[in-house]
């Protein structure tokens, strides 16, 4: 269950996947947006307010990688969970370079997903309260 | 008189029935380095062929009994790599010329001139050995070209393997979705109630443990393929690694299995202990796979042995069963994903193809001898250097 109230939006190019998925985690009480390629997650980042973005590795069109350089670019502090086939983990793994926040395999067990989006949260919460400290600090 | 220069190291057998003659030419021969196998006649050659195998033959025509032409056509049949140099009376060519017919390597008349045996002897002798070097060099091209299909055709099923599981994984993961987002709203107070709960229950635990079951294949197949695209796994985790060492280990995790069954493991280690450089995590896997299927294809009272060799390239590990046996046509195929002779739910036939991808991807290989009914090798061969 979520432990502070946030957004989490979905992007695949599956759109069953994404549907169940979000249904899932709708039922635990998580609010969920979906899109289902790389140009419309950016478009809902510029509009609404994320938390953590969990992001299909291997799209059509601009795949997940480049889509994580967008987000990091615009909001670097929009946390990212990147899903993975297996055969894609290096391309996985060259996004935790460019900034992901952590890595899961498809199909992934849903606890452990859970597990993964507390701790991004749990991360961007952190990150918040030290920059409200340094301006502080500033002040 | 000027000494003939020694001919060194060849073995024949002289066939005549007469006795004097044999051991005149037998000494003589000998001073040249000619060690001569005797036999008074056909019959005793050919016995004796059966129990010292003899590549050159010296045998006169004329014989009591079965006549030398006779004789020579069942060396032939029996040896077909031994020459025959026939001997025939003075200036009866005829004879000779019916000699080569039959397949003799050439004829000499009585009586012999030493030296013009001596040569005879040695061009035989040596069109033997072209030929055995030529038959070995083709056996090892047939097998090289061997390797290379299997390996060929592995990569390309394993392309197409992993391509289905790609495709599959995502349905799969809709699937495992969907149906554990039922037993998310099953679990909701208000469906306390719901008529014939339990069913909905079991049907949505057949449907996650079928998703695990083909979720391990899936990953199994993906994991060769990755392997194979990155050139070595993880580089920190190759270091020189005590093959013994690692033998060691593997054995004491299968043991008690072996043990119950009654068969005993064993191993032969070349001295010092040889070493290779590889991910032991990895290289261990393969070991406890492969002494897995020994133990499946052992009877009680079996032995498997893990021989370890070593040279200043390459290691070497052998692991050899006393077990059933793999037939010749299962032998091309036993690498293959998939590919199993085991029964439903006891293999998924990933095993072996794992193993390969591992070994492939360590900068190894790995091959397989059997017989049907006295067990197989498989041997492991690695780098011993970075």
């Amino acid at each position: 269950m979520a432990e502070t109230p946030s957004q989490i939006l979905l992007v695949d190019d599956e759109a069953d996947f994404v549907e169940m998925l979000s249904l899932r985690l709708k039922e635990i009480g998580e609010s969920v947006l979906s899109a289902f390629s790389g140009g419309e997650c950016l478009k809902i980042l510029a509009k609404t307010d994320i938390d953590v973005v969990i992001l299909d590795v291997k799209m059509p069109g601009m795949n997940g990688v480049e889509t994580l350089a967008e987000i990091k670019k615009a909001h670097p502090l929009v946390e990212v969970i990147m899903l993975t086939g297996h055969g894609t983990i290096e391309t996985a793994l060259e996004g935790m370079k460019l900034g992901a926040y952590d890595l899961l395999i498809k199909p992934a067990d849903f606890h452990e997903l859970i597990e993964k989006l507390n701790n991004a949260r749990r991360r961007k919460q952190e990150q918040l309260e030290r920059i409200r400290n340094a301006q502080a600090a500033l002040q | 008189m000027e000494e003939a220069k020694p001919v060194h190291d060849i073995d024949i057998l002289l066939v005549d029935d007469e006795a004097d003659f044999r051991v005149v030419i037998a000494k003589r021969l000998g001073r040249r380095g000619i060690r001569v196998h005797e036999a008074p006649g056909g019959e005793e050659a050919l016995r004796l062929l059966e129990e010292t195998p003899l590549d050159v033959v010296v045998m006169d025509i004329k014989m009591p009994g079965m006549s030398g032409i006779d004789a020579l056509r069942r060396i032939k049949e029996r040896h077909p790599v031994a020459e025959v140099i026939l001997l025939t009376g003075h200036a009866n060519t005829q004879d000779g010329v019916d000699g080569i017919k039959s397949g003799a390597f050439d004829y000499l008349s009585k009586p012999v001139e030493l030296e013009h045996l001596i040569r005879k002897i040695t061009q035989a002798h040596n069109k033997i050995g072209r030929f055995r070097s030529a038959r070995q060099e083709a056996e090892f091209r047939e097998r090289v070209k061997q390797q290379m299909v299997v390996a060929e055709r592995l990569v390309a099923l394993g392309t197409m393997a992993s391509g289905v599981a790609h495709e599959i994984n995502n349905p799969l993961a809709i699937i495992q979705d969907a149906a554990g987002w039922l037993r998310q709203i099953l679990a909701k107070p208000e469906m306390e109630d719901m008529p014939r709960r339990g069913d909905f229950e079991k049907a949505l635990d057949r449907i996650h443990n079928a998703v695990q079951r083909a979720r391990v294949v899936t990953h199994q197949l993906l994991q060769v393929v990755r392997t194979q695209s990155t050139e070595l796994s993880d580089p920190t985790r190759m270091r020189a690694v005590d093959l013994k060492q690692l033998v060691e280990e593997s054995i004491s995790l299968v043991e008690s299995e072996a043990e119950s069954k009654g068969i005993k493991i064993l191993v032969e280690s070349a001295e010092p202990p040889p070493s290779a450089w590889t991910d032991p995590y990895q290289l261990l896997q393969v070991l406890l796979n492969l002494l897995a299927n020994s133990i499946q294809a052992t009877g009680a009272g079996g032995r498997i042995t893990i021989a370890l060799r070593a040279s200043l390239e390459e290691a070497k590990v052998e692991v050899n069963d006393t077990g059933s046996g793999i037939s010749k046509e299962n032998l091309n195929r036993i690498f293959e994903p998939f590919f199993t002779t085991k029964g439903v739910g006891e293999g998924t036939g990933m095993g072996l193809y794992v193993s390969w991808g591992i070994v492939s991807k360590l900068g190894g290989l790995i091959a397989v001898e059997s017989q049907v009914g006295q067990g197989s090798t498989f041997t492991i061969t690695l780098p011993v250097k970075r």
